[in-house]
């Protein structure tokens, strides 16, 4: 990495003036800036809020002043899911933005160098950039047996976290796994995996829940961190509230259908083949909050609820231990235990035929006493 | 407050504990009753206790309550008669065809059923309100209603009356977020389920044992009530 700006570095790159304001509409699109309360109170610098600057301009602005900057990516307890997704995306331009103009430094899937190669490299880097660089955490993170269900280059994944994130200016944890734990932390969860911002309370965590993350929630809220140098309003989770400020009920297609009252109740039956609702099928959409009704999947082509498959709430806590997939939601999170209930209920037989019994061995000798007190 | 973590909890383990201490208690009530006073009967039958268990299911329980002329009731209180009625039908209706409610009695039973359009089952959940409503105000102020009635009584309204509204605000949305309402729903349901084996609520099954007493004796005395 150098000091050169993100401009210079793209029109080193072949990028055209053309192209690159082209990204930089694309970017305040994708930061959801139409939406954003009024610039002015949002605290950014001077340059950025003069009067009378389109958004397009703001953002172009920022990428022509500001130095690239670099990302270290570390992957624990995942699947490589949300690199995968976001390398798949089918918004190039963005994705270009993050995965090659934001210079990542260290990305186990990507990068070429292993070994002691790019671990040295890692190190020599936030050295480097102490305080500077972006730190994005993949998958959960296990605590159990002081970390040994999780070791890079003979280290836990405690460890490399809490030293990464000593030196990060802003850390984005992407996907469920490494915002709430994920599936490995569904019961019973073996490994007591955890989520980032478990770990580190000393800074604030930008959780990117998804499973994976849509690749243009992460890469808007990367944009928002270069742009404005600052990170995005979150909700009660650390989600940024631009993307997560709605739940896929309130944006469906199929709404309409649940307000009529029209549900599939299988897989292949009338209903779904006519695209009706998919909350008898277990849908987690009333609880779940995300953009995928909006932003969408594969340059926005569909999402899980538009394919006929309901939402499994994959950007909320522990979502595995949220109810069967295919369970109405309404539906209690745990089916009571045959000996549960069966112990409840014999604890209520003997505890009601003892009370009578006692109540009438009272009454055998109250009758007792009446009867000699009679004679 | 995190609605998510409280809505888990009235879902998980707080409808679990309800759950069971509802079925503990329905059967701890249930021993006591019988055992209550259980005396061999040596007294000759002049009539059929059978004829009279019938009779009195038809008269009190399946048809003579929806015939209103015949009911003293409807002659002689109409608003509690229609009031009444009404919150029955409408609460036996959402709590099975309504279906939220048949995707629980699913998970629980491991089947399930056909259920009503939102519209409909959302209409009686209206009226369901507006008798309790009444009812309530009409517990007010009758005198002799009003005489009778203890704590218990009210507390017993309430109960009931909480996971209406809530259940009601969380269909249309009118509370959010909706994991808030839905948080809501779950609490004010839990509590009405440890609250119903030790109240008057608990007719919904007793009812029926203390008509088939009544019937039995009314058989076995061969008079027709």
């Amino acid at each position: 990495m150098s000091e050169e700006t993100i401009y210079e570095h793209m029109r080193k790159e072949g990028v055209s003036r053309r192209d690159f304001m082209k990204l930089c509409g694309l970017l305040a699109g994708a930061m959801g800036l139409g939406n954003m309360p009024p610039l002015a109170a949002s605290n950014l610098s001077a340059d950025l809020n003069k009067k009378g600057a389109t958004l397009v301009q703001r953002v172009a602005h920022a990428l022509q002043t500001k130095p690239r900057i670099p990302v270290i990516w570390l992957e624990f307890q995942d699947c490589a899911g949300c690199s995968e997704a976001l390398t798949r995306s089918q918004s190039p331009t963005l994705i270009d933005l993050v995965m090659n103009t934001l210079s990542i430094e260290y990305q186990e899937t990507l990068s070429a160098a292993a070994g002691f190669q790019t671990e040295e490299n890692k190190q020599a880097v936030m050295e480097k950039y102490k305080g500077q660089y972006v730190l994005v955490v993949e998958g959960s993170i296990p605590t159990g047996d002081n970390g040994a269900y999780c070791t890079v280059g003979g280290r836990a994944a405690v460890d490399i976290l809490q030293e990464a994130a000593a030196g990060a200016a802003a850390i984005i944890a992407t996907g469920n796994c490494a915002a709430f734990g994920g599936l490995p932390k569904a019961k019973p969860n073996p490994t007591s995996a955890k989520g980032v911002w478990e770990i580190i309370t000393d800074k604030p965590v930008v959780n990117i829940p998804g499973c994976p993350a849509i690749p243009e929630v992460f890469t808007g809220t990367v944009a928002q961190f270069v742009v404005f140098g600052s990170l995005p309003a979150l909700d009660q989770h650390n989600r940024p509230l631009t993307f997560y400020g709605n739940t896929i009920h309130e944006r469906c297609l199929r709404r309409p259908f649940y307000e009529a009252g029209k549900f599939a109740g299988s897989f292949d039956d009338e209903g779904a083949r006519n695209g009706y609702c998919l909350y008898k099928l277990g849908c987690k959409g009333p609880t779940t909050y995300n953009s995928c009704a909006v932003i969408k999947w594969d340059a926005g082509l569909s999402f899980p609820v538009q394919s006929g498959h309901p939402c499994l709430g994959c950007s909320e806590p522990n979502f595995w231990d949220g109810g069967g997939f295919y369970q109405g939601q309404s539906a209690p999170l745990d089916r009571p235990m045959a000996t549960a209930v069966g112990t409840a209920a014999a604890a209520g037989a003997v505890a009601g035929a003892a009370i009578a019994s006692a109540s009438h061995i009272q009454k055998k000798n109250a009758d007792k006493k009446l009867a000699k007190e009679e004679k | 407050m995190d609605w998510y973590k409280i809505l888990a909890f009235a879902r998980g383990p707080f409808f679990q504990v309800a759950w069971l201490v509802f079925i503990g208690g329905l059967v701890y009530r249930l021993i006591r009753v019988i055992l209550f006073g259980w005396k061999k009967d040596k007294d000759p039958a002049d009539g059929s206790k059978l004829v009279g268990l019938v009779k009195s299911f038809l008269k009190g329980a399946i048809i003579w309550p929806f015939i209103p002329w015949v009911k003293r009731t409807f002659s002689k209180n109409p608003v509690v008669y229609l009031a009444g009625g009404f919150f029955h039908l409408g609460l036996l209706i959402i709590l099975i065809f309504g279906t939220p409610h048949m995707l629980v009695w699913k998970s629980l039973l491991g089947f399930g059923w056909y259920t009503l359009p939102l519209p409909i089952t959302d209409w009686f959940a209206a009226v369901t309100i507006a008798a309790m409503v009444v009812l309530l105000i009409n517990r007010f102020i009758n005198p002799v209603l009003r005489l009778i009635s203890g704590p218990a009584e009210w507390f017993n309204w309430l109960l009931v009356f909480l996971p209406m509204v809530s259940g009601y605000l969380m269909t249309h949305h009118l509370i959010n977020p909706y994991e808030k309402a839905f948080a809501l729903h779950m609490l004010a349901v839990d509590a009405l389920l440890i609250w119903i084996p030790f109240s008057r609520i608990s007719h919904f099954i007793f009812y029926f044992f203390s008509r088939a007493i009544h019937g039995i004796e009314y058989g076995k005395r061969a008079v027709n009530p």
